[in-house]
């Protein structure tokens, strides 16, 4: 599902940096990998390389057999919106527009019947357990609720691909085991390739495959 | 136009009788009821330039009682503007001009009297006849000018008379009271030198004939000429009024 | 200042041209105020220097209006005791036959005793500049010109030189060349000294002055001689000194500072929400750094003050920059300005150096800081407000409280009521003008709530048009009030200000239209100069008896116009026949009754105000005017009031029979000529050119160039109108660029989201696209509205305090029209480098903005 080839990516500052160093990476349909290491070893980079919102400087990527090198940002733009589910750790949800709205966001993105993706935005916040909250605004959420509606946005038009970056990093230990429960409720119930950016270890340890990276190399990819 | 010359003897008795006298002699030798003569003016500025006019001048009338034509002939230009000029005793002369060009007499107003006279070296004010009365007379001393002995005398103009100058010297000949130079002072300062000579005798007054006018500041002259000149001759009184200014074009 | 140094200024420098944008306003407005004052002093110090170069020594000055006078009054001056030196003066603006000189101002003196009062020559003694006086007096074609004439032209010393006269164009022989910076630079030399009998013969005045320059004798105060002889000569003559010349001028130059001041108020008020909206975004933005700060032990009042420290230096900036605009504005404006000033002496008047007063500066220098901090104020107060906890949270948002919107609506409201209320007690101008400036500010203060309103409205057919953007970008505008109203409330006002503009301007050229339709309805006006305004060459009675004559000719009327003095301001006194006149042209009455005030005037017992006039002096049908002439004042009941625009100042209408009793005057200015049905008018024009052209000055005028002339005359009134349509425009155009900046930097993290959930480029840029659309209709629809009300003050300031027309109520819909694509134009272009900004950044920078 995911394969990187030789991927490195440097980014240009003062002095140059090498987030990444010649990785190469293969994650199968239906994997839920952990991604762990610390801070500044790269996984964020790697995380939004998968995720299409940058380009590596050098190497391959491709997505459910779509090759990423040579796209135009709007091509890029497609693959994302149509294979990859993004979850925040900042959530990111625009506070003007209520949970319904924030969810059906990618669907009137993607240009859906207004009546359709409401029906299937309802759809998910029943799934995340939020049925009850649909019209308020993220404000009025709690911590966990408003990620559950960032993972039901992610969600919303099923993608092969969810990416979670440390998504339970701003919530306290509770919620944060709830909203990984949903997670893996999701991979299961869905069938998603899951990958998650994580400081947790028992965040880690939940999942099926963790990759660890330091100084911008895999050093470690186990099987738990 | 050699009325000037009278504005300029004029005496007092108070002050210095011997002075006064001498003045008062001269303007009485000048006296004529009557004048008219031909004169030929030119002006020769620093840059020795040389403009030349010419009129005919009558007056009727003695020293501050007169009344006077003057009418330029040439050149082209200037031709019939002309001059009438009353004479008082006791106050400023009043002048009228003539242009016919615009057909116009305007009354020329003596406010500014150190205002020149149309371009010449005179000013308004040498051309005014005074009371001898409005001046002190003080002998200075006697001198040889152009050949013949002369009284100096320093004539001192007062408050009430509000002149330019501070003071004149006279040189007036001590064998016929011909007034042969006048030096004009203005706050100390040699402003108008004024030389008379050609002196002749016409109809039994002592005459100059000719008159030179040396601005010093201004290093220009003005040389004055008499022509044809008679005295006490008839002239029609009616020939020195505004309307017989306007009909003799 | 260390946290001064530490904190705002890598902020700045970080966003040095949002910074710049901001302080736009700021900067456009301090531009204009001193820009039109500055140019408008530079004039008036000019036209003082000339009124002193031409006064030369004169202390004071004897006149009549612009009547002119008898010349034995000269007399009568000359033998008062105070006068030292009285001489007379004709002045006249001709034209040259050169190309591109413009007029000259010619003045008639009396060559054979003026030069103790003016200084003709300052090296020289003064006579050296004619070559011979008496040649000068007796030919009356003698000029004296200036040095910078005669290097301009290239003419020397007893060269031709064409002016028009009364008798057509004449030769003049230039008899001397005046040099120096006294008289002989006046008008940049643009002035020539004749006699001044030979000035009354060739500009037909007849035996009358139109001046008498005087000296005081030593001794005696200026004060003193002018009251013992204004007490000597009577009313009719007014004896001033002269620089009370300037008057004329002020009365002119007032209207144009009074603009002058609209426009920069207005300017400014768009830089006030500028300002408030970069401060409160920026206290939004920098709220992280704040909470850093207090969570450091910075206290409330250290952070409020460093952020009104920030506003007053952004004041101070943008008041630098706009004075040094404005400087450079000035030059230009002055030569405008100046060209106006022509038509006091016909001379234009050109300002030699623009330079501004110190004083004007630093008002203008505290007025632009002021203006800074006010906008300030509530930002910095929010930054103050605070909280460090939630400051240094990611990814909160500190809410306004809904408190204070109520608050503010509410006391919009009161405001409104309040306005409404002062509209009933209209006539104190107390009332009046705080009522105006309440209903200004309601508006101002309903603005989040119309927007928000408004937006609601919009929502809709966003959505109909692009479901997603349109949404999106509704949603961004109700997202934040805050912002959203600043922008709209700026750029209202300067819709407002246009609408306000556009509305004077359209009434006035309506109601000076139907005006001239119908009181300027004679086939031919013939004048002594191709400008009717100008009033130095006159005809003598006989013409109008000619005229008369001429086959197909109906009825000629004689007009006699001049500027005469009524309580210190000059007003234009029209003499003409009035009987004639009134079958002719039924003009509007106002006041009293057309079918018997106008047989009374004709009989000579009273006169006819123009409208203008009435309602600038208070003045009603039934008092008495007190008119002075040189014979004596002349009292006249007012007959009526009639709707007429001849003149800014306003008009006296009298029998001419009148006139010429009293001001001892019967020349004319002008004839107006009705012809016989059928007649050929260019036929007509013609044979009257041929018959009388060749003799005397005259210009036939039509109907319909009259009519032109006019248009001209308020095109050239308007001119700076259109100038402060454009800067208000610009300010607002600056306006939507540095919100929709500002707004997208903002919500870099909300556009990178979209991004990164499957939002296209294009569908970014067309959600920025129509949110700036959507705050240019926010703007137009409140602006729109704002102008009305506007509008409705503005005409009547118009009409209280300015010219005292009274101009119908038009809305400018035409330039509303116009408006609508040229600021959502702008809205758009404005809108294209932030949407281009945000789809081309980097997402990942973008995400984790913040």
């Amino acid at each position: 599902m995911i394969h990187l080839t030789n991927v490195t990516k440097e980014f240009d500052g003062k002095r140059k940096v090498r987030a990444l160093d010649r990785v190469d990476l293969h994650i199968a349909k239906g994997e839920m990998v952990s991604l762990v290491g610390p801070s500044g070893s790269g996984k964020s980079t790697l995380l939004n390389l998968i995720g299409t919102l940058d380009k590596p400087t050098s190497g391959e990527i491709v997505l459910d057999g779509q090759k990423l090198s040579g796209l135009a940002d709007d091509d890029l733009t497609r693959v994302r919106r149509d294979k990859i589910g993004f979850i925040f750790q900042f959530f990111n949800l625009l506070p003007s527009l209520s949970c319904l709205e924030n969810v059906a966001l990618p669907l009137h993105l993607r240009g859906w019947k207004r009546a359709k993706a409401r029906d299937r935005a309802s759809e998910l916040l029943d799934l995340v357990g939020l049925g009850k909250r649909m019209d308020h605004l993220p404000d009025e959420l709690s911590g966990g609720e408003r990620q559950r509606v960032a993972i039901a946005r992610a969600l919303s038009v099923y993608p092969p691909i969810l990416l979670a970056d440390e998504p339970t990093g701003n919530l306290d230990t509770h919620t944060g085991a709830e909203v990984l429960s949903l997670v893996r409720d999701i991979h299961s119930r869905l069938g998603a390739t899951v990958l998650m950016v994580t400081h947790d270890r028992s965040v880690a340890a939940s999942c099926s495959r963790t990759i660890t990276l330091r100084d911008g190399c895999v050093v470690g990819d186990g099987t738990a | 136009m050699n009325r000037l010359m009278l504005a300029l003897l004029t005496a007092a008795p108070l002050i210095a009788q011997d002075a006064r006298s001498i003045v008062d002699e001269a303007q009485k030798r000048s006296r004529a009821d009557s004048q008219r003569y031909e004169g030929t003016l030119e002006v020769i500025d620093s840059k020795r330039k040389i403009s030349t006019k010419r009129w005919v001048y009558e007056r009727l009338g003695a020293a501050g009682e007169s009344k006077a034509v003057l009418r330029f002939t040439a050149p082209a230009e200037v031709k019939g503007v002309a001059l009438l000029i009353f004479n008082h005793p006791d106050r400023a002369s009043d002048q009228w001009m003539w242009t016919p060009a615009v057909q116009r007499e305007r009354r020329i107003a003596f406010q500014d009297r150190r205002t020149r006279f149309f371009g010449t070296d005179f000013t308004f004010e040498d051309l005014e006849e005074r009371d001898v009365d409005r001046s002190g007379y003080k002998l200075v001393g006697e001198e040889n000018y152009a050949g013949a002995l002369c009284w100096k005398i320093e004539s001192t103009p007062k408050a009430e008379a509000r002149s330019q100058y501070s003071r004149l010297y006279l040189w007036i000949r001590k064998d016929n009271y011909v007034l042969t130079q006048a030096e004009c002072y203005g706050k100390d300062r040699l402003v108008r030198r004024i030389r008379y000579s050609d002196i002749e005798k016409v109809q039994n007054i002592w005459t100059p004939r000719m008159l030179e006018v040396h601005d010093v500041e201004r290093d220009s002259t003005t040389v004055m000429k008499l022509e044809k000149l008679q005295y006490n001759l008839p002239l029609p009184a009616e020939n020195f009024t505004l309307q017989s200014l306007r009909r003799e074009q | 200042m260390m946290l001064l140094r530490l904190i705002t200024w890598p902020y700045v420098r970080k966003h040095l041209l949002r910074c710049v944008l901001t302080t736009a306003g700021i900067v456009l407005g301090v531009a204009v105020f001193v820009g039109m004052h500055t140019a408008n002093q530079s004039v008036l110090y000019a036209f003082s220097r000339t009124v002193d170069r031409i006064a030369g020594t004169t202390q004071l000055q004897v006149s009549a209006g612009e009547t002119g006078f008898p010349e034995d009054v000269l007399d009568r001056v000359q033998a008062h005791p105070d006068v030292r030196v009285a001489v007379p003066v004709i002045e006249a603006a001709v034209q040259t036959g050169i190309q591109g000189q413009g007029n000259l101002l010619v003045l008639g003196v009396d060559m054979t005793g003026d030069r103790a009062l003016r200084d003709y020559d300052l090296d020289n003694a003064d006579e050296a500049i004619v070559d011979d006086p008496l040649v000068f007096i007796a030919q009356p074609d003698s000029i004296i010109v200036s040095r910078q004439f005669t290097e301009r032209t290239g003419l020397k010393l007893n060269d031709k030189l064409t002016m028009q006269t009364m008798q057509g164009p004449r030769r003049f022989t230039i008899r001397g060349v005046m040099k120096g910076d006294g008289l002989a630079s006046a008008f940049g030399g643009n002035l020539a000294i004749m006699d001044i009998y030979a000035a009354q013969m060739v500009f037909g005045r007849d035996r009358s002055f139109d001046r008498i320059d005087l000296a005081v004798r030593e001794g005696v105060k200026v004060e003193d001689a002018q009251r013992s002889l204004q007490a000597a000569l009577g009313p009719g003559l007014q004896v001033d000194p002269p620089s009370s010349r300037g008057k004329q001028f002020e009365a002119v130059s007032r209207i144009y500072s009074l603009n002058a001041n609209v426009t920069s108020l207005f300017a400014l008020f768009i830089g006030l929400f500028l300002i408030y909206n970069t401060f409160s975004i920026a206290v939004t933005q920098r709220r992280s750094e704040i909470g850093i700060l207090r969570a450091l032990g910075a206290s409330r009042g250290q952070v409020q003050r460093l952020f009104l420290i920030e506003s007053g230096i952004a004041g101070l900036f943008g008041s630098i920059l706009g004075i040094l605009l404005g400087v450079f504005l000035a030059r230009g404006l002055a030569v405008y300005v100046g060209s106006f000033f022509g038509e006091v002496y016909g001379v234009v008047e050109r300002a030699q150096e623009v330079s501004a007063k110190p004083s004007l500066l630093v008002f203008a220098l505290l007025i632009g800081i002021a203006t800074s901090l006010i906008a300030g104020w509530i930002p910095a107060r929010s930054a103050g407000q605070v909280d460090p906890v939630k400051a240094l949270q990611k990814g909160r948002v500190q809410v306004i409280s809904e408190g204070e919107n109520r608050v503010r609506r509410w006391t919009a409201l009161a405001m409104l009521a309040a306005a409404i209320g002062c509209v009933f007690l209209g006539h104190s101008s107390f009332f009046f003008y705080t009522g105006y400036m309440l209903s200004v500010v309601a508006v101002l203060l309903l603005t989040p709530a119309l927007c928000t309103w408004l937006t609601n409205l919009l929502r809709n057919p966003l959505k109909w048009l692009r479901p997603v953007e349109g949404a999106l970008a509704a949603d961004s505008l109700l997202q934040s009030p805050r912002r959203t109203s600043g922008t709209v409330a700026a750029l209202a006002l300067s819709v407002a200000l246009v609408i306000g503009l556009g509305g004077i301007a359209k009434a006035s050229y309506e109601t000076i239209r139907e005006w001239a339709d119908n009181a300027l309805n004679p086939d031919f006006f013939i004048t002594s100069s191709e400008s009717i305004t100008q009033r130095s060459f006159r005809f003598p009675p006989s013409l109008g008896d000619e005229l008369r004559k001429v086959e197909g000719v109906d009825e000629v009327q004689a007009v006699r116009t001049a500027r005469i003095i009524y309580k210190d301001t000059p007003v234009m006194l029209v003499a003409a026949d009035i009987e004639s006149i009134s079958r002719r042209v039924k003009m509007h009455v106002i006041e009293g009754d057309a079918a018997t005030m106008y047989p009374r005037v004709a009989r000579g017992e009273g006169v006819v105000l123009s409208d203008n006039f009435a309602l600038m002096r208070k003045v009603h049908a039934g008092d008495v005017l007190e008119l002075l002439s040189p014979t004596g004042p002349v009292r006249m009941p007012v007959l009526g009031v009639v709707t007429d625009y001849s003149d800014q100042q306003g008009t006296i209408l009298m029998d001419r029979r009148v006139f010429i009793r009293n001001w001892r005057d019967d020349t004319i200015n002008a004839f107006r000529v009705y012809l016989k049905p059928g007649m050929d008018r260019e036929a007509m024009r013609q044979k009257l050119q041929n018959e009388f052209g060749g003799r005397t000055r005259l210009f036939v005028m039509t109907n319909t160039e009259l009519k032109q002339f006019i248009e001209r005359v308020t095109d050239q009134w308007f001119g700076l109108t259109y100038v402060q349509i454009i800067v208000a425009v610009l300010v607002s155009i600056l306006g939507i660029v540095n919100t929709l900046t500002v707004s997208i930097t903002d919500r870099k993290r909300e556009l990178g989201v979209l991004q990164a959930v499957g939002g296209l480029r294009n569908q970014i840029r067309h959600t920025i696209w129509m949110e700036a659309i959507s705050i240019g209709v926010l703007g137009l629809a409140i602006g729109f509205a704002l102008g009305a009300v506007h509008l409705y003050y503005i005409l009547d300031v118009a009409k209280r305090d300015l010219a005292g027309f009274r101009l119908a109520y038009r809305y400018p819909v035409e330039i509303a029209a116009v408006l609508v694509p040229v600021m959502l134009g702008s809205a758009l272009f404005s809108g294209i480098w932030p949407a281009e900004s945000a789809v081309r950044g980097s997402l990942v920078e973008a995400l984790e903005y913040e």
